[in-house]
């Protein structure tokens, strides 16, 4: 008897540890993304960013021990999906979500995710996305949209020596009236306030700007660089029609329109700047990340056309390098850890999270020309003032 | 000023040709066809798997494309729905509206695809003292050409009189001896040019296409039809017109705090043209009876 009960409790004990043993190996994270549908090229990129630093955790050996898994939802470009895709992931035992570049396509899983103590990863470039908006456990590796609008503005007067200047803004989304915004305030600050030729906004839906192109051309004064707060397809509808019309000053822009897709929209586009994360062309200032988008391209076999790839790699370098100090993967040891992040070396650039900040103000980001059709570096520039308010 | 009313005479056309092409569907079958955006978007992709083939060649095709595919969906999707009640119809629209879009991203996905199927135009003239774009005056010109040639075609040919007549009413003209296949596959076809033209004129402007291209024009030329009155083709041209001229007024002239609610003022205009007219500026004899 004694005998027998001794072998049961032997089973058991060993069925436990083995149990244990397997959910030891792996870590799982969620992928709650916009795999197909009108957002999914935006998202695509990022995903294989994420997929590489995945791998190289991996390779070295996992996360605590643990080897990275990941569970992924399709959101289908339907933002509410993202709260469906959330509760699913986290159900699957996900202890990190990857959310959309997007605040409102962001938003709604990680304001589940937030409620059920996982921490949420995301390149939208709003400061809402941390502790202001969805809480304590959302973080955003992007530059926000003010620090963007700051970058330019800085640039454009300091670097190009631009004196005059005319905003038009596509107020269809967040983050084009943010980084406008910014953009106003600065360089008012800088060039004073006559230094604003006029302003005009439009919808990335409208089928024509020819009003607000016809505005432009029936200025006193031609303004010596026009900053564009859009994304695509309507933004490069705009540059083609302020073209056509030929106002051939710079157009200067954020992140929003970073990448060489569109361009194909507006032929041998010139005197067009925007401000990304990196050169994806090969010919970025710093080697490491030339290196990056080269291993991109070597494994997905496709040549990167936007810089969010290298995103989506350091949100989960951050993850695992928070975690791995913190040794835990409880969301509130994860964030404390990520909450200490001071100019932390990661593949994006140094960055900086505080209790208050989950996303980046004041690193440098690339600045990118397209003359005759071809993009190519200028070169890095990080704000010197930034108004979040 | 010159600018201004180029601006909103050639943007006042290309709504009034998609007004057209869907008030001419309503007026003989009474279909709402909400895929008439896709009449535009699938030419548009067209131009765009034919550039750097000579451009009549590429404009042919899609101008070809979009009849084919106008005929195909009349054919396989409203056909076996004819005469059911018109609810059943728009949905049916819908689903057919949905369908293509969807097999748009699946086969090119839904980035941008470049075009430029009239580079030719790039340039601008001088004309009563204002640098006129050559684009814009061809959509002004192509515009008035198109619809100086529908009306001859409706008030002259054969074909027109039986469209007519069937718009009036259908049951009747029937009877008479107006087939019903002929009559609505001719109007599935004048749709498609139009939509056609349409397709090559807007993505001249823009530059590229993408799965919901079609889309940003129809909606407007939705509303556009309704103002005129549903069924009436001068209303529909008319409507579209109004809609293009007021919504670039708007833009050149309200204040710039309030240019972000340029669509809550339109829509107002076009509330209180319903309230005044509910059956539309220029109501359809043919529709009242059936109602």
């Amino acid at each position: 008897m004694l005998r027998r009960q001794l072998l049961v409790t032997t089973a058991l004990a060993t069925f436990v540890a083995t149990g244990a043993a397997s959910a030891d190996d792996t870590v799982k994270v969620g992928f709650v993304m916009s795999y197909s549908g009108w957002f999914q090229p935006i998202d695509a990129s990022t995903i294989r960013g994420a997929m590489l630093a995945i791998d190289d955790i991996n390779a070295a050996g996992g996360v605590l021990g643990r080897q990275v898994e990941v569970v992924s939802f399709d959101n289908r470009s339907e933002p509410a999906l993202g709260a469906d895709g959330a509760i699913e992931v986290i159900d699957q035992g996900a202890v990190a979500v990857l959310f959309p570049s997007d605040f409102d396509f962001g938003a709604p899983g990680a304001f589940i995710a937030q409620e059920a103590g996982v921490i949420s990863l995301s390149g939208a470039s709003d400061p809402n996305f941390g502790v202001q908006g969805i809480g304590s456990f959302a973080y955003s590796i992007s530059n926000a949209a003010q620090s963007q609008g700051a970058i330019l503005a800085e640039w454009a007067y300091n670097e190009m020596g631009w004196r005059t200047a005319y905003t038009l803004l596509d107020t269809t989304i967040a983050f084009t009236n943010s980084l406008c915004g910014a953009f106003d305030r600065r360089w008012s600050e800088l060039a004073g306030d006559d230094a604003l030729l006029g302003s005009d906004t439009f919808r990335n839906d409208d089928p024509t700007i020819a009003s607000q192109v016809t505005r432009i051309n029936s200025l006193e004064q031609a303004p010596d660089v026009i900053m564009l707060c859009s994304y695509a397809p309507g933004g490069p509808s705009a540059i083609r029609q302020l073209r056509a019309e030929g106002l051939d000053q710079p157009v200067m822009t954020g992140e929003s329109l970073d990448g060489d897709y569109w361009i194909g929209a507006v032929p041998g586009l010139s005197n067009f700047y925007v401000v990304n994360y990196g050169s994806f062309v090969g010919d970025d200032p710093n080697p490491d990340v030339n290196a990056f988008f080269a291993r991109y391209a070597e494994t997905y076999d496709r040549q990167p056309d936007v810089s969010y790839g290298i995103r989506g790699y350091s949100l989960f370098q951050a993850w695992a390098r928070a975690a791995e100090r913190a040794g835990s993967f409880d969301a509130e040891a994860v964030a404390a850890e990520l909450d200490q992040f001071d100019n932390e070396p990661l593949a994006i650039g140094p960055t900086t999270f505080t209790p208050d900040l989950h996303i980046a103000t004041t690193r440098a980001m690339t600045i990118m020309q397209a003359q005759d059709g071809e993009f190519s570096a200028l070169g890095t520039y990080a704000p010197e003032t930034v108004h979040l308010d | 000023m010159i600018a201004v009313l180029v601006d909103a005479f050639s943007v006042g056309g290309l709504y009034a040709l998609t007004a057209l092409g869907i008030g001419l569907i309503f007026s003989v079958m009474r279909l709402a066809n909400f895929a008439h955006a896709e009449f535009v978007t699938v030419p548009a992709y067209a131009l765009f798997v034919l550039s750097g083939h000579p451009v009549i060649m590429a404009i042919a095709s899609s101008v070809l494309i979009a009849v084919m595919l106008a005929l195909a969906t009349e054919r396989i999707a409203f056909r076996p729905l004819r005469g059911i009640d018109p609810a059943t119809m728009l949905i049916a629209s819908f689903a057919v509206s949905m369908f293509l879009q969807r097999l748009l991203v699946f086969a090119f996905d839904s980035r941008i695809k470049p075009v430029d199927p009239l580079a030719v135009l790039a340039g601008s003239v001088r004309l009563f003292g204002a640098q006129i774009n050559l684009l814009k005056l061809t959509t002004m010109v192509t515009c008035l050409v198109l619809l100086v040639a529908l009306t001859v075609f409706l008030k002259y040919t054969r074909f027109g009189l039986e469209m007519r007549a069937a718009a009036e009413d259908f049951t009747m003209s029937r009877l008479l001896g107006v087939r019903a296949n002929r009559v609505i596959a001719t109007a599935f076809v004048l749709s498609a040019l139009l939509a056609a033209v349409v397709a090559v004129l807007f993505s001249a402007q823009t530059g590229f296409v993408h799965p919901r291209f079609g889309l940003q024009i129809v909606i407007i030329a939705f509303v556009a039809t309704v103002i005129g009155g549903l069924g009436n083709l001068v209303g529909a041209a008319v409507g579209g017109f109004l809609v293009g001229v007021v919504s670039t007024l708007l833009q050149s002239f309200l204040p710039p705090d309030l240019r972000p609610f340029r669509e809550a003022f339109l829509f107002f205009i076009v509330i209180l043209v319903l309230l005044f007219r509910p059956q539309g500026l220029f109501p359809a004899r043919g529709l009242k009876e059936r109602i």
